[in-house]
Formats: structure tokens, C-alpha cells, sequence
């Protein structure tokens, strides 16, 4: 089975300044793993187990993704090599400027299945697995909390709001994973040895263009807290603490 | 003025209708619902509700909702429509990518709000809302619940029509469906709720906040990590970006680190309280009133003291 995992490098949400005209700064921002995208790469690994091949496929700025140790946490995970679309143009870039630079690379590696996170730590439109596959004229499908192959044959289980689904689809096809289809597992020492040694190739990228424009990012007006703090847990600190919540509940 | 020309709805249950319609009247010249299911009597309401028609494509077995997409790109294509709306559910989400890639439109998913063609919507874990302007003629948005207003209406009469079933070309065969077992919970309603995090070091310990949500006539709710990581509570129970969104008059958080991303989900409560032994924790920024101190030691105090 020959899969490809798609996967973003994001800013660590942590470490994004908001500054005091509501604009939102990143310049300080470490480079991460989307978390959801965490949950691919486990399921791309667990599904291929023994003899499978796991292509991690990444698109982003060079900001992200020129650095050695983003690539090598990818790799550590578990992929036998990692594939890099790197545009200055894709920072920021919306869902179907990625997927549309993402499909020919797709089809250049060659794919069973391709597996997408349920949507990027950053932007969480959701988008940008289910457009690929359209794009790329396969089955797709989100919410994906179980995967299995059945006589060649993908057999997934799906976690809905008001339902769960189990759904055959042909292959080759394309499923974004929930985020409760498994714990990602932390990379051992063996295999953070063993990323560096692993290829890791930079593809052209080719024209960013997104249908929509982004007008504007900006931080809303978070609302003002009265941030009265009781220091320490010993009992008049917290029979003050009760006092205090005595009052809200008599609002 | 109306915004755009024509407006299309589309949803897979008939209470959708009830926020889907009377937005997308408020958007549009005229308004055209589409119904993907089984009970075509239920969703007639969207004739009462100002829809001008309303188009079914029947529910077939062994089928799933997103297989209708074809049907569904070829009714709008061409019908000179300007925007669709969907719910921004796990269906919806599909559906309007699906939509998108075959009718050239752009889609953008939760927004929040609709105005001189500027779609709204939040960013990097709801730390900010961004704004985005389509370019396309066609836009797909899946609309975030509690967006518009809802209008109850149970039925209504006008021109109904049956969509002509498209095969899809890549049929995705449905073995089984079942009802999900409603929640117990329904945190989005509480008045009052109580915050379980990571903090807690076992399932049964959460049986402290248990006690003082009880003291208090409060749910319980949790941060991400409680539902999806450990599956100590119901994934309803959890409150944050990619869960549930809250408007509570009290929220109280014990154990819980304060990541934008669940903070985000009670942005919106009137008073937020805070118990986490770590002073140097996020969430006491959006802290009304906060303790630093031992949730062990201080949840079974409240519990007693308010009982």
C-alpha cells in the first residue's frame, strides 16, 4: 500500500504575539506539526504497517519549511521520506491554492490513498483534504475516525454529529482523519536518529492562486476580566476565593 | 438592497431550514432551498419559512448524502445562483468542497457573518477572525449555528420538485449507519458550567467537580485532551475550537491551562473563574476571579461551602 500523508507546519499558537492594534504578529512564532495532522501520520503508519510505503507530503512557506529540524520531526514520526512544496507565496495561502499545488505532486508520487489531517492547526477551514480529492477525482471523505482495508477495498468508519457511518470506498482515495482515530505516538530516540537519514526532496511549487482574497486577520477585542487572584490554597485564601465566587452566583 | 441574486440552501435534515432559509431571504432576491433525505413532508417547512421552491433529491439506500453532490452541482450550475449556504457541520463541510472543485466556487467554511461580500470567519485556533473577500461568481459558505436567527415553522405549501438522481462516479457504498446516542449533555444551553482539564490525574477524580457542578446547578464541560485524548467524558462535553461554542453566565475552569483554542469556545461567558495550581497558566488572563492553588483541596471546600 503506497500512501501519502498530507501534512502543515503551522506557528505554535503559543507564541503568537497579538499586538495592540488587533493585528497578529508571528515573526516569534517556533514552527510545529498541525496537531491534527499528528493523527494522519499515526494512522498512515499504523494502516501501512510492515510492508507499505508512507510518502508525508508538505506545502508551505520557506519560512516553515527550510528548517532541517521541522523536517526531521516529520520524518521521526514514522514516513520512509518527506516530499516539500515550498512557496514564499503559500504563507497565508488559502485551502484551494494548497490543494491546487498539492494534486500534481499527489499524482507525480503515485498514491493507494491519501490521508489529511481534519483541518490545519492555523487556518481550521477543513478544506484542504476534501478539495484535494475532488480535484484530483477520488473519493473523499472527513470525519474519518477508523480505517481498514478489506478486500481491496478502504472500510472507514465515520463520526458524525448526529450519526456514525461505516462506508466502503475504492481506491485510490482520499480520507481526513478526526483527531480521536488514535493517540500519536512520541517519536523514540531511535527514530529521531534515524529521520536524518531519510530523504527529504523540495519540489517545485508552481503558481499560488486562491479564488478568495483574505482582506483582513486581526484579533477581536478580547473582553475585559476583572482578574482578582487569590494567591495560595491554605483555608482563608480559599474562604476568600468562596466569598468571591458567592457573589457571581448571586449575580 | 439584496446582497446576491439568488441564494440556495442546501441541508441534509429539516430543521436546518429554520436558520438556513430566513438567512439566505435576508441575502437574497430569491431564495431556492434543496432537500437531500427521507422525509420530504418535514422539509417543506422551507416553503413557509420564505424559500420560493424547494428541490428534493431523495434519500436512496446504501447511500450516503455526499453522494447526491453531483446531483445537487448540477441544479445550481447554470441556475445564475450567487451564493449557497450550508450548515457548517461535518456533512456540510464536505458537501460545499465537493461543490466547490465542480462548480468553480470559492467556499468558506464556519462563517460567522456575511456582509458586502466580505465572508467572516476565525483564524489560528479563534485567536483572531479573518476576513475574506471570494472572487468568484458562486460562493459555497457553511454557516456556524446560532449565526442567523432561527424561525420555527413545521410546514408550508409551494412548488416542490424531484431532482433527477446524477450516479456519482465514484459511489461510496454505506454498510451501516446508526443513530448516534444523544448526549446527556447539552452544554451550549447551561447557565452555569464547570471546567474539567488535565489537571485532574484520574476519571473517577472528576467526580470533585462533579460534586460542586451539583452544589451549583452546573454541567460539567472539558477541555479537549478529557474527551478525545483520555475519553474520560462525552466529546459533547468538550468545549473549544473544533467543539462545542458556549455562552455561559458563569464558567468555571478547574485544571484547565488555558490554550487559545479552548479559551476560545467561552470567549463569549460573563464571568469566567479560575482554579489551577500553576499561577503562570494562560487562563488566568481571562480570569475574573481566579485561585492558584490545589484543585484537590479546593473543589470538596466549594462543594461544601455551596451546597
Amino acid at each position: 500500500m503506497n500512501i501519502i500523508v498530507c501534512c502543515k507546519v503551522v506557528p505554535e499558537e503559543q507564541d503568537i504575539v497579538v499586538k495592540d492594534d488587533g493585528s497578529i504578529d508571528l515573526s516569534r512564532a517556533a514552527a510545529k506539526i498541525s496537531q491534527y495532522d499528528l493523527n494522519a501520520i499515526e494512522a498512515a503508519m499504523n494502516l501501512a504497517g510492515e510492508g507499505g510505503q508512507v510518502t508525508a507530503l508538505t506545502a508551505g512557506s520557506p519560512k516553515w519549511l527550510e528548517s532541517t529540524k521541522i523536517r526531521k520531526d516529520i520524518l521521526s514520526r514514522g514516513p520512509h521520506k518527506l516530499e516539500i512544496i515550498m512557496e514564499p507565496a503559500l504563507e497565508g495561502a488559502l485551502p484551494d491554492a494548497t490543494a491546487a499545488l498539492l494534486a500534481p505532486a499527489c499524482r507525480e508520487i503515485g498514491f493507494d490513498l491519501i490521508i489529511c489531517g481534519e483541518g490545519s492547526g492555523d487556518l481550521y477551514a477543513q478544506q484542504t483534504g476534501l478539495l484535494l480529492g475532488e480535484m484530483l477525482d477520488i473519493p473523499a471523505i472527513n470525519a474519518v475516525s477508523s480505517i481498514a482495508v478489506e478486500n481491496g477495498a478502504l472500510v472507514v468508519e465515520r463520526e458524525l454529529e448526529r450519526e456514525q457511518e461505516i462506508l466502503e470506498m475504492p481506491l485510490p482515495a482520499l480520507v481526513c482523519v478526526s483527531s480521536d482515530i488514535n493517540t500519536p505516538k512520541i517519536p523514540t530516540m531511535k527514530a529521531i536518529l534515524s529521520a536524518a537519514k531519510k530523504p527529504a526532496n523540495v519540489r517545485e511549487g508552481g503558481e499560488v492562486k486562491s479564488l478568495s482574497e483574505v482582506v483582513s486577520i486581526c484579533a477581536p477585542k478580547a473582553a475585559e476580566r476583572k482578574n482578582e487572584i487569590v494567591e495560595g490554597d491554605a483555608e482563608e485564601k480559599v474562604d476568600a476565593f468562596i466569598a468571591m465566587l458567592r457573589k457571581v452566583l448571586q449575580g | 438592497m439584496s446582497e446576491f441574486p439568488t441564494v440556495f440552501v442546501i441541508a441534509d435534515s429539516p430543521e436546518a431550514f429554520n436558520e438556513l432559509v430566513p438567512a439566505a431571504a435576508a441575502l437574497g432576491a430569491k431564495t431556492e432551498a434543496i432537500y437531500v433525505g427521507a422525509d420530504e413532508a418535514a422539509a417543506r417547512r422551507a416553503l413557509a419559512l420564505g424559500a420560493g421552491r424547494l428541490h428534493v433529491s431523495p434519500a436512496r439506500t446504501g447511500q450516503i448524502f455526499e453522494d447526491h453532490a453531483d446531483t445537487l452541482a448540477a441544479l445550481v450550475k447554470g441556475s445564475g445562483a450567487a451564493l449557497v449556504l450550508m450548515r457548517a457541520d461535518k456533512r456540510g463541510r464536505a458537501m460545499a468542497a465537493k461543490l466547490g472543485v465542480k462548480l468553480g466556487a470559492a467556499v468558506v467554511n464556519d462563517v460567522s457573518s456575511i456582509e458586502e461580500g466580505v465572508f467572516g470567519h476565525m483564524a489560528y485556533g479563534g485567536l483572531a477572525q479573518a476576513r475574506e473577500k471570494p472572487g468568484s461568481p458562486l460562493v459555497i459558505a457553511t454557516v456556524a449555528p446560532g449565526t442567523f436567527k432561527a424561525v420555527e415553522m413545521e410546514s408550508g405549501d409551494g412548488a416542490v420538485e424531484k431532482l433527477e438522481f446524477i450516479e456519482p462516479k465514484h459511489p461510496i457504498r454505506l454498510r451501516q449507519s446508526k443513530a448516534r446516542q444523544a448526549s446527556s449533555a447539552d452544554i451550549g444551553k447551561a447557565k452555569r458550567l464547570v471546567g474539567v482539564g488535565r489537571g485532574f490525574s484520574k476519571k473517577e477524580d472528576i467526580s470533585l467537580a462533579q460534586k460542586l457542578a451539583d452544589a451549583i446547578g452546573a454541567e460539567i464541560a472539558c477541555s479537549r485532551p478529557i474527551a478525545e485524548g483520555e475519553q474520560w467524558l462525552e466529546r459533547e462535553r468538550y468545549i473549544g475550537v473544533s467543539g462545542a461554542m458556549v455562552k455561559p453566565d458563569l464558567y468555571l475552569a478547574a485544571g484547565i491551562s488555558g490554550q487559545v483554542q479552548h479559551m476560545v469556545g467561552v470567549k463569549d461567558a460573563k464571568t469566567i473563574v479560575v482554579i489551577n495550581k500553576d499561577k503562570n497558566a494562560p487562563i488566568f488572563r481571562f480570569a475574573d476571579y481566579g485561585i492558584v492553588g490545589d484543585l484537590y483541596k479546593i473543589l470538596p471546600a466549594l462543594a461544601k461551602a455551596l451546597g
